[in-house]
């Protein structure tokens, strides 16, 4: 290890099914510095990353690792050459503990028995590193998605990386989780870690990152000093136009009509406790903590999804008690799930099926009968409100559409629904710049048509820009309330707490 | 091996598609051309080949009774796929069919034998009904998986069928019309209530919003539950649904043999499973049609009928059909592989 540490790819070119999504792509990352690595959904950043993982082969181009050219990657190679990638979905085996997950596939042994005291040391040690405090025997799958991510930091941390590759691995931290985050990732940096940074969130990049290069459609758009390029330099090369950032309408708009829902000290046993909270039409009210919170089930709450052990939920000056999402949706309630992938999308079946699922026994034609037509109709409509790009067909399968794309068309669920009240979760983790200005947009729209949304979120770039109104979670409690122009990101770090 | 994430290579290809208007989407929708050519293609294909094939092997094979024969020989298996292929296609199974065909035919029979046919009738319809019932309580309040659920209900309600009947067969004089009589056309009854089913069942499917909901929860039951569908109410009205129609295969069979077997049902179960798989249901759920599941029982009944015809053993029409059946399980998974990469 006297030479530095070097990544090389060069002329890297992959196609799937005929289609070349990367076009002889350059790139370096050598040891102890930062690259980040930008581009929106399907620029070819995870094809090119799971290359270099040696998850893919390429169909020309080289990739080269600590001066050594490797012919044939495979992950087994890619991982003795010291390549650890950090997916942005979870690869983590749900029924084992923390412990286990940590060390899982390099087993601490003696003879063919594993030492599991050694097990626990090293989990306990890269826990303390990290700062986390987990329950070592905790089953990954019982703990909240962030901190099954935090686990699979944790297990990337302890196995001794030279090349480390992140994909969004912030898009589930809170503020000051990404902090201790990037104080690993600096620590790493000056120990001669080369590390690949793939992320969303430009302000990150100005952070922590030495180097940037931008893909787009399968080619480097700019490669640059981190200190050198500005926000909208990089944004226009992502997105290869300019956009307008969505932004929050000016001062706060004077919202007098009764709230279209109002939690009154409401408690869930376990996740949180005494919360009141109005949302009224035409207002966006962000829900702001950090994971395990209790935001989320807030707002799960209001959609029939845990019974409240006290307090009082009522929509429209109602007060409801929802049994399960149909009593909910009856009640005008809508929800955009965290998980798009698993809890919100039918991704085998057609897009106007997708949209219309909410609405079909509003639907019929008559008696049990559903009107293809309807459906055809109400996918037209939405279709063109929301921006959504696909083929403009119908009976297209949801899966075929792009990350964004997919979230637009769940959105278009309550629209046609006519919800009053729009529960959103984390309404844009994991998608790109472009298409989340156009998902904030369309939430803009919502509230401008008088519909109330309330968004739970980690995310408090997302607060910043989009809420009217944030109240501010920890540990099950409201602690904050903050107005219009009092949402800063230092305010809300503030009230979060540590 | 790390799991593949499925926004990865997917999201990858799709992109150049969706940033811009699409000049050729790749892959899945890239199959733009392929994805026009209806699913059920190669199974007609498949019927076709078996048809010219068999024609050439025996004289008997080509003439209009012949196909009668084909067809009622599928009626049976018929009548119960089409229920199967509503339940597959909302993820779930029903294995208890066979015994539940047993059970049905006996509790006609003896009741029958007592109280008169209609009471026969009206027994074995509610003997569906409860193992339906069973089937629908264990999956979606107790939360059992359906494979285990209809397993043990398999082997309980075949035991129940003998402990009925003594282990005897039931004869039952008097009820031959549903089974035998050929109303016009000279075609069978049995094969005019196949095709009612088959075509009620397509209506349904298609074009009601218990056939889409059924198809949401297939897809993906999480989605579906917090799309406001009562899934848990629909997959119980599936068992349901599967029970009478066994019941109502149970009677057709009961008419034909004037006579209720312990034996009757066993084995129906793979028949129809790999009817309904072979005509391309997904065993992941969320896919599969009527129409697919109505070729997937011609085949099977086909290839029997030809094989019997060349006198070839019966015992490899046995082998031949498991073939098919791991055959069209094959061809699933490559078809998923296929739409997720």
């Amino acid at each position: 290890m006297t030479a530095p540490f070097q990544l090389q790819v060069r002329g890297i070119r992959k196609a799937f099914g005929g289609v070349e999504v990367l076009h002889g792509v350059d790139l370096d990352a050598p040891g102890g510095a930062v690259l980040a690595l930008l581009g929106e959904n399907g620029a070819g950043k995870s094809t090119l990353v799971k290359i270099i993982a040696g998850d893919y082969q390429p169909d020309a181009g080289t990739v080269t690792i600590g001066g050594e050219e490797l012919a044939a990657l495979t992950p087994l190679t890619a991982r003795e050459h010291g390549v650890r990638m950090i997916f942005q979905e979870l690869a983590d085996a749900p029924t084992l503990t923390v412990a286990e997950n940590i060390s899982l596939g390099r087993w601490p042994k003696r003879g063919p028995f594993i030492r599991w005291e050694v097990v626990r040391r090293r989990a306990r040690e890269v826990l303390d590193q990290l700062g986390v405090a987990l329950d070592l025997d905790a089953p990954v799958g019982s703990l909240p998605v962030g901190e099954r991510q935090v686990v699979e930091i944790a297990r990337a941390l302890s196995d001794q990386a030279r090349c480390l590759i992140l994909d969004e691995p912030t898009a589930a931290l809170s503020a000051q989780e990404t902090e201790r985050l990037f104080g690993f990732v600096r620590r790493l940096r000056e120990q001669g870690t080369s590390l690949i940074y793939i992320t969303h969130r430009l302000d990150e990049v100005r952070e922590i990152a030495d180097r940037v290069a931008v893909l787009r459609d399968g080619d480097v758009a700019l490669e640059g000093n981190a200190a050198e390029l500005d926000r909208a330099e990089i944004v226009a090369a992502m997105v290869g136009r300019d956009i307008g950032e969505v932004k929050r309408p000016a001062p706060p708009r004077a919202v007098a009509a009764e709230p279209v829902l109002r939690f009154r000290g409401a408690s869930v046993r376990g996740a949180f406790d005494d919360v009141a909270l109005d949302v009224r039409p035409g207002e966006v009210v962000a829900l702001y903590g950090k994971l395990g919170s209790g935001t989320s089930e807030v707002a799960e709450s209001a959609f029939g999804l845990h019974a409240l052990s006290g307090g009082e939920l009522e929509v429209s000056g109602r007060t409801v008690k929802l049994r399960d999402p149909a009593d909910a949706i009856t009640a005008g309630i809508g929800l955009l799930p965290a998980d798009r992938q698993r809890e919100g999308a039918f991704l085998v079946r057609s897009v106007a099926e997708n949209l219309a699922a909410p609405s079909w026994w509003s639907m019929r034609a008559g008696g049990l009968f559903l009107s293809d037509r309807r459906e055809a109709a109400a996918y037209a409509r939405w279709h063109d409100a929301l921006r959504i790009r696909s083929r403009n067909d119908p009976s297209q399968p949801l899966g075929t559409l792009s990350g964004g794309n997919q979230q637009k068309v769940l959105l278009g669920r309550w629209l046609e629904r006519r919800s009053r009240v729009l529960l959103l979760i984390e309404p844009t983790r994991g998608v790109d710049v472009g298409a989340r200005q156009e998902i904030y947009r369309a939430i803009r729209e919502l509230a401008a048509d008088g519909v109330g949304v309330l968004v739970a979120t980690s995310d408090y770039e997302e607060v910043v820009q989009l809420a009217d109104r944030a109240v501010v979670m920890a540990r099950g409690r409201i602690t904050a309330e903050l107005d219009g122009d009092d949402i800063t990101t230092q305010r809300l770090t503030e009230e979060v707490g540590g | 091996m790390t799991p593949v994430s499925t926004t990865g290579p997917a999201a990858g290809a799709a992109a150049p598609g969706s940033e811009a208007p699409p000049p050729a989407q790749p892959k899945a929708g890239g199959g733009s051309l392929l994805s026009r050519v209806p699913d059920v293609t190669p199974l007609v294909v498949l019927l076709v080949a078996l048809g010219i094939f068999f024609s050439i092997q025996s004289p008997f094979f080509f003439n209009y009774d012949n196909f009668l024969n084909v067809l009622t020989a599928a009626a049976i298996t018929g009548i119960i796929a089409a229920p199967a292929t509503l339940l597959l296609v909302a993820g779930q199974f029903d294995l208890s069919v066979g015994s539940g065909l047993t059970f049905c035919g006996v509790v006609m029979a003896y009741v029958a034998d007592k109280d008169g046919i209609l009471v026969g009738i009206i027994a074995a319809v509610a003997a569906g009904l409860v193992i339906g019932t069973v089937n629908g309580f264990l999956v979606t309040v107790v939360g059992v998986n359906p494979l285990i659920t209809t397993l043990a209900t398999l082997a309980a309600f075949a035991g129940l069928a003998s402990v009925i009947a003594d282990g005897q067969t039931l004869p039952l004089t008097g009820f031959s019309g549903l089974g035998t009589s050929r109303p016009f056309f000279n075609i069978p009854l049995p094969v005019i209530i196949f095709a009612v089913v088959v075509i009620g069942f397509y209506v349904l499917m298609r074009y009601t919003v218990i056939g889409r909901s059924m198809y949401a929860i297939g897809a993906n039951p999480v989605a579906a539950r917090l799309s406001g569908l009562r899934t848990g109410r629909l997959i119980f009205i599936g068992f349901l649904l599967s029970g009478t129609f066994v019941a109502l295969a149970a009677l057709v069979n009961v008419s034909q043999l004037s006579a209720a077997s312990t034996q009757a049902g066993t084995g129906l179960e793979l028949s129809v499973v790999t009817a309904v798989v072979l005509g391309g249901a997904s065993l992941a759920g969320g896919r599969g049609t009527i129409i697919g599941t109505l070729f997937g029982l011609l085949v099977i009944a086909v290839l029997n009928n030809g094989l019997t015809l060349l006198s070839v053993n019966s015992f490899w029409q046995d082998v031949a059909r498991g073939t098919l059946l791991a055959l069209a399980v094959s061809f699933d998974q490559l078809r998923l592989r296929l739409t997720r990469e």
